[in-house]
């Protein structure tokens, strides 16, 4: 742990203090601070009390106390995290202890208000694969059959002319021209024009994803865009063609206030829905009620009640409802354009989602890495404005869980389907560390263009590349791949649950028991599966005709290029962690 | 066009005056996760026997008259209806009328049945009114059914008294057998074996049960190898307002520990309660007494109160309007989970008495027949490894709820939809059932068996097959002569063809005790049983199936 080969410096050391633990009592301890994370161990070896955060989870330092405080460890600090949790550390008053403490984390934990660098450009960590390469966009239009005669690749924002927030690369209907595009994009809010993001290989319909037109109070109209929308109807030839629009009605038609608005009836061969998803700052709110009922003290004799209040759940059951009924009107064979105000946050989930319920690939440890560089990153989630990389001003109105929520309702499609997905938990917990840690490139800045500026991907490493050098912690062993299945969750309240082992996850006392044996027992598990695959093999190989019971085995299709066996993916490598 | 199987013959004979008309045609079946199907519905004297007709597929649903809690029937508007038409369009309208017949189970389905002719539906809703609610236990159905694959050679049962004492042999220093009830006179509700302290003899005990509630004098139910310490049940003391003493009862109890030692008294009830119970001839072991003991009060709800929690659970569950956002508070308000907490946090203080702080202890409520047993089989599954295998569980059960005297008749007589009016019913199985499933939650490894099993019980205990969960106790049962005349349970569940079904794949005994997080944020609704006719549940129903499946072969395979 305390031996972190990357760790550039070593910033401070060896200081006493006291972690005000609100499981247990004050904790007498010595905190190390380095320019990656907070580390504090209990000097009490009865009392086995270890704190290990990433600074970058760290969203406000507050001094508690004056020089004149007087109550027992009434001086010190409050560390508020982006992670669920506080921490309260009390120091002695006399000397400038508390003042270095304060200034060390404040500067490390907020490099960018201080003109430093984010921590994954000053790590030196290798690992054999960079993880930059599991999303290639050619090569995933590719796969999923593009171009071809309804649909091209252009390469029209290739400099981010067109759009400063979209990637290089993008897939629109074969029929519209380059000029028409940059005619729609400026009907579009921030020029996010409606572009494919995924297709159906049998039906050929489409999920199209934009940013809201640009009506405005006046109600103006765009031919241009409404003949774009046409031609994305036009492709699949199907009579109607459905806008979610993800927003509730009346956010949709209060932003005609401010330019924006929706698709009124001149768009002719098109229906209109709105998905009623609240916005970001409704989310914000929601997870904040949660904490307050789950941290320090979870809500005991009104929990249920308590957490109904907070609506968090409610707002999970929307989303997920949302993308299934976005990957229900494509499996029928109709296309679809989703958008919200910007096309950056609800958008981001509805179509990940559904292309996790439409597309096994997706459901892969690799397809999902590869959704989320592409349907998140590479489409300009905002990242570091949602997140707050590096940046002190944490009531930043910005800020949002949109993420979160988004792998929330993966871990509620893992729950309901077990053997469907072929990583586990653990990955929604680290891929959701890592949002925050800023030990990787991968959730940095806004968009494409801010990250080629800052050159994220020959001066950083991905997380995809620790994730994909020890694969066998983040694997399903009863994952079952079926590729024709298209997965629907049921988003009723009844069937949800409070991902309790991540947002309750620093309570000693709601932790999930004996999780490490569980953990061993799986790994074993795949062990036996790798074992129980090789023998398959063998008696393959040692008869020419597979029997039955080869071809009906609930077992990982090992010739498939797309799942690699987790025996391929082994690369033991070492890691400082 | 019935096929039934050998013995139905008599059966039809006998219940023949409450089945006026046994044979429908053309009757629709609507039922959960399939599509409403056609077909020939037939009533016997104890199922209810529907035959899809449809070409090239003979699907049958047979389903256990016993399972149905409560029927609603819709043919009153018809029979409103038909005072507009003249004596001659009345008789033709009622051929041509038609009834509806919801059916509400046990296992908590929801059938609906539409039967062509008004009349031939009053008829059916009637048989299946007198025929599900027969309170003769010697004309159900477990004394009728003769499963092929079982032979009544076959023993009865899996564990008793006997058995417990001779498996552990560090007992019989201070301990012995004794069978004082061996005629059930001494405590009716007893299996005729108990084990006491070696120091107290069968008069004693006589004594002791005169001043317990129900006879039910403290008797063993666990030794914990690890430390010798025991834990024992019984019935409240009948120390009344006078505070009347038993000499016997504190000698027994001071010969459950050594003098140098102290025990612990888990009473199911608050202190207030246990003042209450004096007025009524109940009370509780008095410091001043049972000096040596410490009292330690846990209110447990059970009868009524727990019924009705299940009432509105169920209800909630059912709820299928769309307006689902207040669906937390609902399930907040059935207070069932806060039961579950309650008996898993009391079966964790009790543990915690054995194990953590090496004590013995004796735990009762009142009659000491259902919160008692509810809380001592909970606390040896936290603690004793071979409780947790398939056949330990299910030998635990026979010892703990089917010897020990809780009245299955009469707490499941009825469940969450009937509408008659509640006499005994109450859940207090059921809520066992649920307790085990959080633990089995909670810990994927460390239990032998399959949430099946559990699913399997919570219907068993209501409607059966079987003659183990028939009768209050086992006086009961040893009248009627259930274990000669009816079939064991427990011995079909371990049948080498069912048992793999119920096993947990990915059982890994541990020695360790397993401390259950009783937190609200640790449990969860049992939508395996509460939801179980959901697609989703079936779904992950499906899932643990193909897991199952998939462990085996892997096992199979690799190994090979």
């Amino acid at each position: 742990g305390l031996t972190c080969a990357h760790v550039v410096s070593m910033c401070f050391a060896d200081k006493d203090l006291i972690y005000m633990c609100p499981f247990n009592a004050a904790v007498k301890g010595k905190v190390l601070i380095t320019n990656y994370r907070l580390y504090f161990k209990s000097s009490d070896a009865d009392v086995a009390v270890t704190l290990d955060v990433p600074l970058g989870a760290i969203s406000r330092i507050e001094k508690m106390g004056g020089a004149s405080s007087r109550g027992e460890n009434s001086y010190g600090l409050d560390i508020t995290c982006k992670d669920m949790r506080n921490l309260r550390f009390a120091l002695k008053q006399e000397g400038h202890s508390r003042r270095d403490i304060f200034e060390l984390l404040f500067r490390h934990a907020f490099p960018i208000s201080h003109g430093l660098p984010l921590f994954a450009y000053v790590t030196q960590e290798k690992y054999e694969e960079s993880g930059w390469d599991v999303y290639k966009p050619v090569e995933e239009f590719r796969r999923q059959g593009l171009p071809n005669n309804k649909w091209r690749i252009s390469f029209i924002n290739k400099g981010y002319e067109l759009c400063d927030t979209y990637p290089t690369v993008l897939a629109v209907p074969y029929k519209s021209k380059e000029e028409d595009l940059r005619r729609v994009a400026a009907f579009r809010s921030r020029g996010r024009i409606p572009v494919l993001s995924w297709i159906h290989r049998e039906n050929q319909a489409v999920i199209v994803r934009c940013s809201q037109p640009l009506v405005g109070m006046s109600g103006k109209r765009n031919k241009d865009d409404e003949r774009y929308l046409d031609l994305i109807r036009e492709a699949n030839e199907t009579t109607k063609l459905t806008i979610y629009d993800a927003r509730p009605n009346v956010n949709a038609v209060a932003n005609k206030a401010t330019g924006g608005g929706y698709e009124g009836d001149e768009y002719q061969n098109a229906e209109l829905i709105f998905l009623d998803i609240q916005n970001i700052h409704v989310m914000r709110e929601s997870l904040k009620k949660l904490k307050d009922i789950v941290y320090p003290n979870v809500e005991e004799s009104h929990w249920l009640s308590s957490l109904e209040s907070t609506h968090w759940l409610e707002h999970v059951k929307l989303v997920l409802s949302g993308a299934i009924q976005v990957a229900d009107k494509v499996s029928s064979g109709n296309s679809v354009v989703v958008h919200c105000s910007d096309g950056w946050d609800r958008t981001a989930q509805l179509t990940s989602l559904a292309m996790l319920m439409l597309d096994s690939h997706y459901r892969t440890l690799r397809g999902f890495e590869g959704l989320i560089e592409k349907e998140w990153i590479s489409f300009g989630h905002k990242f570091a404005s949602r997140i707050g990389h590096g940046d002190k001003n944490h009531a930043d109105q910005d800020r949002s869980p949109i993420f979160v929520q988004f792998i929330d309702c993966v871990w509620q499609m893992t729950k309901q389907f077990p053997t469907a997905f072929e990583f586990n938990e653990r990955l929604l917990l680290t891929i959701l560390d890592h949002l925050y840690s800023c030990r990787f490139g991968t959730f940095l800045y806004n968009c494409e263009s801010a990250r080629d500026q800052h050159e994220v991907r020959s001066k950083t490493v991905s997380l995809w590349a620790l994730v994909n050098s020890k694969t066998d912690i983040y694997l399903n062993p009863f994952y079952t791949p079926e590729s024709g299945r298209v997965l629907y969750p049921v988003a009723s309240m009844r069937h949800l649950e409070l991902w309790v082992t991540y947002y309750i996850r620093w309570n000693p006392r709601i932790r999930q028991q004996q999780q490490s044996p569980v953990e061993q027992r799986y790994k074993e598990l795949l062990a036996l599966r790798d074992e129980y695959l090789k023998k398959l093999e063998e008696l393959q190989l040692s008869d020419s005709t597979p029997s039955t019971r080869l071809a009906n085995s609930s077992t990982p299709n090992t010739s498939s290029s797309n799942s690699s066996t987790p025996s391929q993916q082994y690369t033991h490598l070492q890691t400082p962690f | 066009m019935c096929i039934m199987r050998q013995g139905h013959k008599e059966e039809l004979m006998e219940f023949s005056e409450h089945i006026k008309t046994a044979n429908v045609e053309d009757v629709v079946l609507h039922q959960p996760l399939h599509p409403p199907s056609r077909g020939t519905l037939c009533i016997t004297g104890h199922h209810l026997l529907f035959s899809d007709r449809e070409e090239n597929s003979t699907r049958q649903i047979l389903l256990l008259l016993r399972n149905i809690d409560a029927i609603e029937k819709s043919v009153e508007n018809l029979l409103g209806y038909s005072s507009l038409f003249s004596k001659a369009d009345y008789s033709k309208r009622i051929s041509g009328s038609s009834g509806t017949i919801t059916v509400k189970c046990k296992d908590l389905r929801v059938l609906q049945l539409d039967i062509p002719g008004m009349e031939q539906c009053l008829n059916i809703a009637h048989s299946i009114e007198t025929l599900s609610c027969l309170n003769d236990v010697s004309e159900m159905y477990p004394f009728f059914y003769r499963p092929s694959d079982l032979s009544s050679q076959d023993q009865w049962g899996l564990s008793s008294s006997e058995k417990y004492y001779s498996e552990h042999k560090e007992l019989h220093k201070r301990w012995r057998l004794s069978s004082v009830n061996r005629d059930y006179s001494v405590c009716p509700s007893y299996p005729p074996a108990v084990i006491v302290p070696k120091d107290i003899d069968d008069d004693t005990l006589k004594k002791v049960a005169k001043f317990r509630q129900s006879g039910r004098f403290p008797v063993l139910c666990y030794y914990h190898r690890k430390n010798g310490m025991v834990i024992m049940r019984g019935g409240q003391p009948l120390t009344g307002a006078n505070r009347k003493r038993c000499r016997e009862d504190e000698l027994l109890l001071q010969a459950v520990i050594d003098s140098s030692d102290k025990g612990y008294i888990i009473d199911t009830r608050s202190s207030q309660q246990v003042q209450q119970a004096r007025m009524t001839g109940g009370g509780f072991e008095s410091k001043s007494s049972y000096s040596c003991w410490k009292r330690l009060h846990r209110q447990m709800e059970k009868g009524k109160a727990l019924q009705e929690s299940l009432i509105k659970l169920v209800e909630a569950c059912g709820d299928e309007s769309q307006n689902m956002d207040r669906w937390l508070s609902k399930l907040e308000n059935s207070k069932w989970l806060s039961h579950v907490q309650t008996a898993l946090s009391t079966a964790g203080l009790l543990a915690e008495c054995v194990e953590r702080d090496g004590h013995s202890v004796l735990v009762h409520g009142s009659e000491g027949t259902d919160c008692t047993l509810l809380v001592s089989t909970l606390a040896q599954l936290i603690m004793d490894p071979c409780c947790r295998t398939l056949e330990g569980f299910l030998a635990l059960l026979e010892r703990e709820w089917v010897q020990a005297g809780h009245p299955f008749q009469l707490r499941c007589a009825h469940s969450a939809y009937s509408h008659v009016r509640l006499q005994q019913e109450s859940p207090v199985f059921l809520l066992l059932l649920d307790c085990v499933w959080q633990l089995w939650r909670q810990f994927p490894l460390a239990l032998g068996f399959s949430e099946a099993l559990l699913l399997r019980l919570a219907t068993e205990a209501y409607f059966s097959n079987y003659g183990t969960f028939l009768c209050n106790n086992d006086q009961e049962r040893c009248a009627l002569g259930v274990k000669e005349k009816t079939y064991c349970l427990f011995h079909s569940l371990l049948k080498p063809t069912e048992k793999e079904h119920y096993t947990n794949p990915l059982y890994e005994p541990t020695d360790l005790a397993i401390w259950p997080s009783v937190h609200p944020q640790s449990l969860q609704l049992w939508r395996g049983f509460f939801l179980r006719w959901t697609p989703q549940t079936r779904h992950l129903e499906e899932a643990q199936e193909e897991i199952r499946n998939m462990v085996i072969e892997w096992g199979k395979v690799a190994l090979s």
